[in-house]
């Protein structure tokens, strides 16, 4: 038979391997009920929470749900391919901090995502959920997706060491007093010239620590407006202190690796002392949970030192939010789905306890789950913690060039980081708003490409 | 006129005879069987849908700033203009054509040396370790940059790294030193590792022409006097040149090509490095296409990059028609 095929025995085997794989998926693949949704998601934590609620929602509306997980950077890539180029989205997808801004820069015609404005008003969310949280969600007046979380920060510390070292953590309430501690217990201890102990972990170019400090003082990236904020006397001071704590012979911050908020060195620094004390929202502590099951009983939490006395206590660092596809053919369960998810309180404790992470849903706040005493966390009452600070959150504003404006922030930091090591404190703040405002400047740029964009497309679809 | 016929070559002489004698050739007209151009129907259609197309699309795009397919506004040269005013963008092209030089003056060398090495042994000991060292230098190359990016990250990382260990026992220094960190130091690690992934693979195109060299002619210099040096400048490069010029454009293409490796290994700052250190041209398109949204800009950027690939390409082989004819 081989030798009787005409096109020789290669493609035969080809042909058979074809036909016979054909029927063995035609055979094995279960056809089952149609997917009437589909959910996307980026965090393995989301997922393994929302599989598990998901058959009393498809129960209840008589609807199949597909779940599907995908990695951040590939999922945002996907959808940004799919809404440019008009091809199928997910009915629900979980985007992350930054991102809405890519979808929303060009004229509202183009925005893939269903305006939610109306149905947040008429169902009461923006004042049963923390207000500041719709605000990284909203672009032009409308809001585009529905907070998953709050992320309020506190100051995570090796409990163990501290109490060594004989430091009382109540009396830290400024980062003044935070930085003088600091100082006495920076030390090489084994004299190899190389520092073993630091008082603080915090990346040496900026990223995540120093928006994290800047949110804190009421400065994000950009405002509400959508300019640039960060070119401030107040920016300035914030920069000028956070290079003397990560750089030069005061420092008193640590960076364990690659500015990686987690990971193996990270870990293997924490467990060996190189830092005591690191910037944690909520999502941190359970995945200091995971990867550092050692540290139990040994960590604990305090508020963050605030930049002057009684001022604010906490920040945020990260968020995700729900999207809903503009052009799902079922937008009125996609709606109930989001509602189950992210705001159906008797869901929400065991949500916290599988997670740490503290819905904006203010009412869910009193449930006894956000009650319980978590051992690794010497026995604090986590949820009470987080849910005490969430409340004073400051907000963050998108932009269409949010990510780029998180990368010139820290090219700043890096460049007015070498010219600290190299000429010392002189000179410096003038140098620090040079390349703030040099930043700023680049990002005015992009900002306006869009703006001409948006204008163009306007004037074009205006003419008769 | 009889003056004018004595100055013609012989073989100009009889040619206009010959020519007279051959056949005429048919005229060219197409083939009128169906058969040849049904075979030709895939490979046509699959060259318009995913070359033609995409590049008259590149080339007008290019004249347009937009957001995804649907909307788009034509703005002339702007694109241009603003990437030779962008300072990112200096950046990007002065990181790649560092990297570009390292790469041929660092690296091919080295796979050269490396080649002439393993090419030297005879005894069926050396003939065996020649196999062995061949696949042990070629196999970074099977994992990929993804790969070799993500390991360096690990093998660079400051005070656990095996790299920074590693120097801190043998010399006292370098348990700190930021690899990735440093904007000083990205472009030395950038090249530092992509010496090791990719010197096993110039190698063997380098071995593969040395084998290919007569050694009865290297021989004779030996004979005549010459030394090592000599044998290898005088012989061995000569015979091997045009796999040299093919080596140092193939590297060209590829170091301007550069995106995977910096992605990985620097991945915490999104492939750039700090201060922008490690941004090369295919990241910066990366940048301003796909996490921008930009498609006009970035095939302004595709086009800057494909022009200078070519003038690379055709100075080196100039370069090397000129080293030919002297």
């Amino acid at each position: 038979m081989l030798d009787r095929f005409p096109y020789g025995k290669a493609p035969f085997v080809l042909l058979l391997i074809a036909i016979l794989s054909s029927f063995t998926f035609a055979l094995t693949h279960r056809s089952g009920r149609p997917a009437e949704l589909v959910l996307a998601v980026f965090s393995a934590q989301h997922y393994a929470a929302y599989i598990e609620v998901l058959p009393k929602f498809e129960q209840e509306h008589h609807v199949k749900v597909n779940l599907q997980r995908i990695d951040n950077q590939s999922l945002e890539a996907r959808l940004q391919s799919a809404i440019v180029t008009n091809t199928d989205v997910p009915d629900l997808t979980e985007i992350s901090e930054g991102t809405l801004g890519f979808f929303t820069r060009g004229p509202e015609r183009d925005i893939g995502f269903a305006d939610l404005t109306e149905q947040v008003r008429s169902e009461g969310l923006d004042h049963r959920v923390v207000e500041s949280r719709f605000a990284p969600w909203t672009s032009r007046g409308h809001v585009y997706a529905l907070p998953h979380d709050v992320h309020p920060v506190m100051l995570a510390y090796r409990r163990d060491l501290v109490e060594q070292l004989g430091i009382d953590v109540s009396k830290l309430e400024t980062w003044d007093e935070f930085v003088a501690m600091g100082q006495k217990i920076t030390r090489d201890l084994d004299g190899d010239g190389n520092i073993d102990r630091f008082a603080l972990e915090l990346p040496r170019n900026g990223q995540w620590g120093l928006q994290t400090l800047l949110r804190q003082r009421g400065i994000d990236l950009f405002d509400a407006q959508g300019e640039a904020a960060f070119n401030c006397p107040l920016g300035v001071d914030t920069v000028v202190w956070y290079l003397k704590q990560t750089r030069g012979p005061q420092r008193i911050a640590y960076d364990p690796a690659n500015a990686q908020a987690n990971g193996q060195a990270f870990v293997q620094a924490l467990r060996d002392g190189m830092f005591l004390f690191l910037l944690a929202p909520d999502w941190r502590t359970f995945q200091l949970q995971t990867d550092a099951p050692r540290m139990s009983g040994r960590m604990a939490l305090m508020p963050l030192p605030a930049w002057e006395r009684g001022g604010r206590r906490t920040s945020t660092w990260g968020m995700t939010g729900l999207t809903l596809s503009k052009t799902s053919q079922h937008p009125e369960l996609a709606w109930e789905l989001a509602k189950f998810l992210y705001y159906n309180p008797p869901d929400l404790g065991q949500r916290f306890l599988a997670s740490n992470i503290i819905t904006p849903l203010k009412e869910a706040w009193g449930l006894p789950e956000f009650q319980i005493p978590n051992e690794y966390w010497s026995g604090q009452k986590l949820g009470a913690e987080y849910a005490r600070l969430a409340s004073d959150v400051p907000p963050i504003f998108s932009s269409p060039v949010y990510k780029s404006g998180m990368s010139k922030l820290d090219q700043a930091v890096t460049r007015a980081g070498l010219y600290y090591e190299e000429h010392g404190e002189q000179g410096l703040r003038e140098k620090v708003a040079e390349e703030l405002q040099r930043a700023a400047a680049y990002l005015k740029v992009w900002s306006d490409r869009y703006a001409v964009l948006q204008q163009s497309v306007a004037a074009n679809e205006s003419e008769p | 006129m009889q003056g004018v016929v004595d100055l013609q070559s012989p073989a100009e002489a009889v040619e206009p005879e010959e020519a007279r004698r051959r056949p005429a050739a048919p005229p060219r007209r197409f083939y009128k069987g169906k058969a040849p151009y049904v075979f030709l129907v895939p490979y046509l259609l699959l060259t318009s849908v995913f070359f033609i197309y995409p590049f008259l699309r590149a080339v007008t795009l290019a004249f347009y700033q937009t957001n995804g397919p649907r909307s788009k506004v034509f703005v002339g040269f702007e694109n241009f203009t603003f990437l030779f005013h962008d300072a990112r963008f200096h950046s990007a092209l002065g990181n790649t054509v560092t990297y570009t030089l390292c790469s041929i003056f660092l690296q091919l060398p080295l796979a050269l040396a490396l080649a002439m090495l393993l090419n030297s042994g005879t005894s069926k000991l050396e003939v065996r370790l020649k196999g062995f060292f061949r696949l042990i230098l070629f196999s970074p190359n099977l994992v990929g940059p993804i790969f070799v990016g993500v390991m360096f990250g690990v093998l660079l990382t400051p005070r656990y790294g095996l790299l920074n260990r590693t120097l801190h026992a043998l010399v006292g220094w370098g348990l700190e030193q930021r690899w990735v960190d440093d904007p000083q130091l990205v472009m030395p690690a950038l090249v530092l590792v992509s010496l090791w992934l990719y010197v096993g693979f110039n190698m063997v195109y380098f071995l593969a022409a040395l084998q290919s060299v007569d050694k009865e002619l290297e021989q004779a210099a030996r004979m005549d006097g010459a030394n090592a040096w000599q044998v290898f400048w005088h012989v061995t490069l000569p015979a091997i040149r045009h796999v040299v010029v093919f080596v140092v454009i193939l590297s060209t293409v590829g170091s301007f090509n550069l995106f995977e490796l910096p992605l990985a290994l620097l991945n915490s700052t999104n492939g750039f490095g700090p201060d922008d250190s490690g941004l090369t041209v295919i990241t910066y398109l990366n940048e301003v296409a796909y996490r921008q949204g930009d498609l006009g800009l970035g095939s302004a950027v595709g086009w800057i990059v494909a022009i200078l690939i070519m003038v690379f390409s055709f100075v080196q082989f100039r370069v090397a028609r000129v080293a030919e004819n002297e």
